[in-house]
């Protein structure tokens, strides 16, 4: 996978010091219990034990030292890489064409910014992770092979016993949670209820009484706590007894080598201690896991970093008053063929039925898309031609259901207040706690108070407006107010909508029906055919 | 209440009892395993007797079959302990969203925090016990092979151990910190991605990714931090666990010369490798990691579920309500919704109010019947109010259980007359009367609305609220339904969604985010330019124009309560339940025609 690869070369340096770091932890971990083993030998014969014990106290510390720095290294470069594929995930995605995110629902994404790209910068150390954690297991099954072949026969044994119970354990636990979140969830269930009614709870007193009925399931949620603990209360006492099983089943084997005078004191000591690291063979899946999630994650980050993005091109905007001209534009079975010239300055409606192509036609002349073939000209230039800054400068665009980016609710209409006064949502954001500066999260917003928020982002353009069905929500008195600020306006403006009163005001009705213009030519011209009426509201 | 004193005043005495009690057995296995040890190599194998030191060796495993029915007896007990405490957050929960009218996380709350300190709790309990009897064990089992190696286990873990809680506190906040950076991550990155379009239309790419970026470096920086205190914590627990070995290795020489056998030297490395090691280890990450997110996660759910105390309810008879000189704004910097205004409801009266969408007419409401308190000024309500908002409040429970709600006392015959003065009878039909069972999800919001007017009819409060209650019914039903609130001659007060509502009142209340204007018909259509621009969207100039009558919306209210449910349930109850904001033609002729 290539952004495996990716991953691996981004933590290259931190990496190499997690993996140094855990071999040297592996290798103390197995070196340890021989040195100790001598050093009571030493005690028992009457050697010298000194040497022996700075030797473990070194090992000690080095262990210590290499554990220590090593996980600081580790997580600190885990969280250097997430922020790296984080970074890359947003940028990647703010520059994708709209029209190829939307494959992608929103909370997925989120969970691919937030949980997953943490998951996946695990790749790196849960590789070295995997095979670091094998060392010490594997490594004493050997060294207890050096000690007595016997001892390292009664590990894998007691081994195969323990593993038998856990197998057992794991089916048990997740039969006994099912009730559990069963009940969990219809508490949960009424209260989300409850809190959608919230208001009229509030005004009439009746919280305790709501409370009463939302809390109906907590005994059996209770009962089912409680049977769920005596299931692991089961499966866990039957875990409990199979470490002790493996440890003294070795250190019988090994004592009986004592006996026959085959181990050392000191031996018997260290092949306990073997059996104890040895017993953790079966941890390994753990290990295993975390690797096998780690590629998942990559898998997710990675899927949507294939999505190409749009480009800009580096031309600023010619002189005009902002004519717009369509050339032949063609949309993959959206739009056939259109084409068309919009004065500058002209006030344009575009209607159809749902389906024929009016988003696809806002979305093409404020370039959140490109045709397939053809070229959309502003003042003579084509679009994709057009800077970044130029473009977005000159033209506008508003929609049924804007999405509002900032800290504070002002952030977002980036603080225009001529537009928030043009679009009548000036006054409502003044009444908010703190004004302009009220932050954008604590902003309760209804859909025409959105709307028009999403109208004064896009005052501020210089040429263009368009108007993607963006005053559907808007109550009778402000769609009057906005619709008549409009007529007034200089600039050119598209409008897409199916409302009479708009089209009504418009200089040209532009009439698409199944990805064609039907017909271009004033409201009055138009509403004489009866087709024409069934399309508007 | 801080979370440890919640969580140590929660142990019920009783369980706690029966947890320490079945720990004994698990002692045995503890206190027996060093002895153990230094016996089956003092006596059995290293004095050619390898029988008896097998059979030393069995005994441990016998006692730890004897532990395992302990431990078995202590996790059984661990629900008593744990599920109580369950119980009681999540009623704090429950209680704290109902009091608390902004609450929106309260049903996360539930399910995912409630959880994690039911699991940390449990937890925590469970590593701090096995600490103990570790503890308990190895220090009995040491005294009996040789007092003097106590001092040297004993002495360091004090030390690393008082070390390591000096470093939980910073940890607890280092933690803090990263929960905070990773919910506002997700906050943000939620805006920004949702928003991806638009960021693109309005060329703020950069700004966009500056946002996420702040939040992204926040959270690496924050979880730096945290692994520098995971650090210190691995150096306490270094110290704790390996210190006594260096010493019992360093004074070998000397034990055995005072007599300690090479078994007795094994065994106390048992205790020390084996007991003692890795009971610290599982109580330092557990306090470390379980024990922070315990802390944490039940520091959260107590702040934001703390009740008020409850006040207790009189019922009261009046009709009246008295707003005078109220002044009311949303914050200390906000303009004020209000300024200095005064309105006076008598019993029986009937007002209408109405206004752009957002000037401020459910604050009206809430301030009248108690939900907001005014910045200055008086508002006096003599008697109970219902008020019946915009988004109707049904919930799963049969008709009766849902009409009766704020008159549990109302019989089968009040119940049905208020079906029917509503207007509701066809739907509670259709439901299966009032036995008949309510799934919300599978009502419109017309039909939601209804259930709800039915309710406020039935109960007995003198002061009715109708807060655009009957904006998704149409034109016809609403007037059902409010002609039935006027019969009743109750104070009723109509936040009206139509113009034809509004011309059903005798007063009016004009609300335009700068005065409020109250008046009848003829007074408003002389003085309030707004009046009169609400008259003209709806009035008869607009007849004479096709393409403008023809002009939908809500003629007053903000129609954004548009239901998809009840646009496609259309085809099914012609004429009953119109889509909010669809008013007809014939609905605006008959405004002209009435005036």
């Amino acid at each position: 996978m290539a952004l495996w690869r990716e991953v691996m070369v981004n933590g290259r340096a931190w990496l190499s010091v997690t993996a140094i770091a855990s071999l040297l932890g592996a290798g103390v971990a197995l070196a340890l219990p021989m040195v100790l083993g001598a050093a009571i030998d030493a005690i028992v014969t009457g050697a010298d034990v000194t040497a022996l014990v700075v030797l473990a106290a070194g090992l000690v510390g080095l262990s210590v030292l290499v554990d220590l720095g090593g996980a600081y290294v580790t997580a600190s470069g885990v969280a250097g890489t997430t922020a790296w594929l984080r970074l890359r995930l947003v940028r990647h995605l703010l520059a994708l064409s709209p029209a190829n995110l939307g494959r992608f629902a929103n909370g997925d994404l989120v969970t691919r910014v937030s949980g997953n790209a943490a998951e996946a910068a695990q790749a790196g150390p849960s590789t070295v992770g995997a095979v670091a954690a094998s060392i010490p297991p594997l490594g004493s099954l050997v060294l207890l092979v050096l000690i007595d072949l016997w001892a390292a026969a009664a590990l894998l044994g007691g081994l195969a016993v323990s593993a038998l119970v856990l197998r057992a354990f794991a089916r048990h636990t997740t039969h006994a949670a099912a009730g559990y979140q069963l009940a969990q969830g219809a508490i949960a269930a009424r209260l989300s209820e409850a809190m959608t009614g919230i208001r009229t709870i509030a005004a009439s007193g009746t919280a305790a009484f709501e409370a009463k009925r939302i809390l109906e399931p907590l005994p059996e949620l209770a009962a089912q706590g409680k049977r769920m603990w005596h299931v692991l209360a089961r499966t866990s006492a039957q875990a409990s007894l199979a470490g002790p099983v493996v440890v003294v089943s070795v250190l019988a084997v090994a004592g009986w080598g004592v006996a026959s005078g085959r181990v050392s004191p000191g031996e018997l000591f260290a092949a306990s201690r073997y059996a104890a690291v040895g017993a953790g063979l079966g941890g390994l899946t753990g290990v295993l896991g975390v690797l096998s999630r780690a590629r998942s994650a990559l898998a997710r980050v990675q899927e949507p970093l294939r999505q190409p993005v749009l480009g800009y091109g580096s031309r600023d905007v010619g002189p005009g008053s902002g004519q717009l001209e369509f050339r032949h534009v063609t949309v993959e079975s959206l739009l056939h063929n259109v084409n068309l010239t919009v004065q500058g300055g002209s006030f344009v409606a575009v209607t159809g039925r749902s389906g024929a192509g009016k988003s696809i036609f806002a979305e093409l002349v404020a370039r959140l898309r490109d045709p397939c073939s053809g070229d959309i000209l502003l003042d003579g230039i084509p679009l994709r031609d057009l800077s970044e800054h130029s473009l977005r400068r000159a033209i506008g665009c508003a929609f049924d259901r804007p999405q509002l980016v900032g800290r504070t609710v002002g952030d977002s209409i980036s603080n225009d207040v001529a537009g928030a006064h043009a679009m009548q949502v000036h006054a409502f954001l003044s009444r908010l706690p703190q004004g302009y500066d009220t932050p954008l999260a604590e902003t309760p917003l209804s859909g025409g108070e959105r709307q028009r928020l999403g109208l004064a982002r896009m005052w501020g353009a210089n040429r263009v407006l368009v108007l993607d069905d963006a005053m559907s929500s808007l109550d009778a008195v402000n769609h009057m107010r906005v619709a008549q600020r409009l007529e007034d306006d200089s600039r050119t403006r598209i409008v897409v909508t199916n409302k009479a009163s708009l089209a009504a005001r418009a200089d040209l009705v532009v009439w698409l029906d199944d990805g064609k213009v039907r017909a271009a030519a004033p409201h009055a011209v138009l509403w004489h055919d009866p087709r024409y009426r069934a399309v508007l509201q | 209440m801080s979370p440890l004193r919640y969580g140590l005043s929660r142990l019920g005495r009783r369980p706690l009892l029966g947890l320490l009690l079945w720990s004994l057995p698990e002692l045995l296995p503890a206190v027996l395993m060093g002895i153990a040890v230094a016996r089956a190599v003092d006596d059995g194998f290293l004095a050619g007797r390898p029988l008896t030191g097998v059979a030393w060796l069995g005994a441990v495993v016998v006692a730890s079959a004897i532990g395992a029915v302990g431990s078995r007896q202590v996790l059984r007990r661990l629900g008593d302990l744990v599920e109580p405490v369950r119980d009681d957050l999540v009623q704090r929960v429950v209680r704290g969203a109902l009091a608390d009218q902004t609450d929106t996380g309260a049903v996360t709350r539930l399910a995912r925090q409630v959880e994690v300190v039911r699991d940390t709790f449990a937890g925590l309990i469970v590593v701090t016990r096995a600490f103990l009897v570790a503890i308990v064990g190895s220090v009995a089992g040491l005294l009996s092979l040789s007092p003097r190696l106590l001092v040297f286990i004993v002495a360091p873990a004090i030390v690393g151990l008082a070390a390591f809680l000096a470093t939980l506190k910073l940890s607890a906040a280092r933690i803090r910190e990263s929960v905070r950076a990773e919910e506002r991550l997700a906050a943000t990155s939620g805006m920004v991605l949702s928003a991806a379009r638009d960021v693109a239309a309005t060329g703020k790419g950069a700004y966009a990714a500056e946002l996420a970026a702040a939040d992204i470096m926040r959270q690496a920086a924050a979880d730096r931090a945290q692994a520098a205190v995971s650090a210190l914590r691995t150096l306490c627990y270094a110290f704790a666990a390996w210190v006594p070995l260096s010493l019992i290795l360093l004074s070998g020489r000397s034990l055995v010369r005072d007599g300690l056998s090479v078994g007795e030297i094994l065994g106390a490395l048992t205790y020390l490798l084996a007991g003692f090691q890795p009971a610290l280890g599982k109580l330092m990450s557990g306090l470390g990691n379980s024990g922070l997110k315990f802390l944490v996660t039940l520091e959260r759910i107590l702040e934001v579920s703390a009740v008020p105390e409850a006040k207790a309810k009189r019922v009261k008879t009046g009709a009246t309500a008295e707003l005078s000189k109220v002044t009311f704004s949303y914050g200390p910097h906000a303009q004020p919704v209000f300024t200095e205004l005064d309105l006076s409801l008598r019993p029986g009266d009937h007002l209408a109010v109405i206004g752009p969408s957002g000037i401020g007419k459910s604050t009206l409401a809430s301030l009248v019947c108690g939900l907001l308190r005014p910045v200055s000024g008086t508002v006096t309500v003599t008697g109970d109010c219902v008020l019946i908002p915009q988004e109707a409040y049904v919930f799963t429970g049969t008709v009766a259980d849902n009409i009766c709600y704020l008159r549990q006392s109302a019989t089968f015959k009040q119940s049905l007359a208020a079906i029917r003065a509503v207007g509701a009878t066809e739907l509670v039909d259709r439901l299966g009367g009032l036995a008949g069972q309510i799934t919300p999800a599978s009502l419109s919001a017309g039909e939601k609305q209804l259930i709800a007017l039915t309710r406020a009819y039935l109960c007995r409060a003198p002061i009715v609220l109708l807060d655009e209650a009957t904006c998704h019914l149409d034109p016809v039903a609403e007037r059902t339904a409010e002609e039935a609130f006027m019969r009743q001659g109750r104070t009723l007060v109509v936040i009206a969604h139509r113009v034809s509502s509004a011309m059903r009142a005798p007063r009016v209340l004009v609300l335009d985010g700068v005065s409020a204007d109250l008046g009848g018909h003829g007074d408003l259509a002389e003085r309030s330019a707004l009046y009169r621009d609400l008259m003209l969207l709806s009035g008869p100039a607009l007849l004479s124009d096709p393409a403008r009558s023809l002009d939908p919306a809500g003629l007053l209210g903000d129609p954004d309560g548009f239901d998809p449910g009840a646009a496609a349930r259309l085809g099914q109850h012609t004429g009953k339940m119109i889509a909010n904001g669809a008013v007809t033609q014939e609905e605006l002729r008959r405004d002209g025609a009435s005036r």
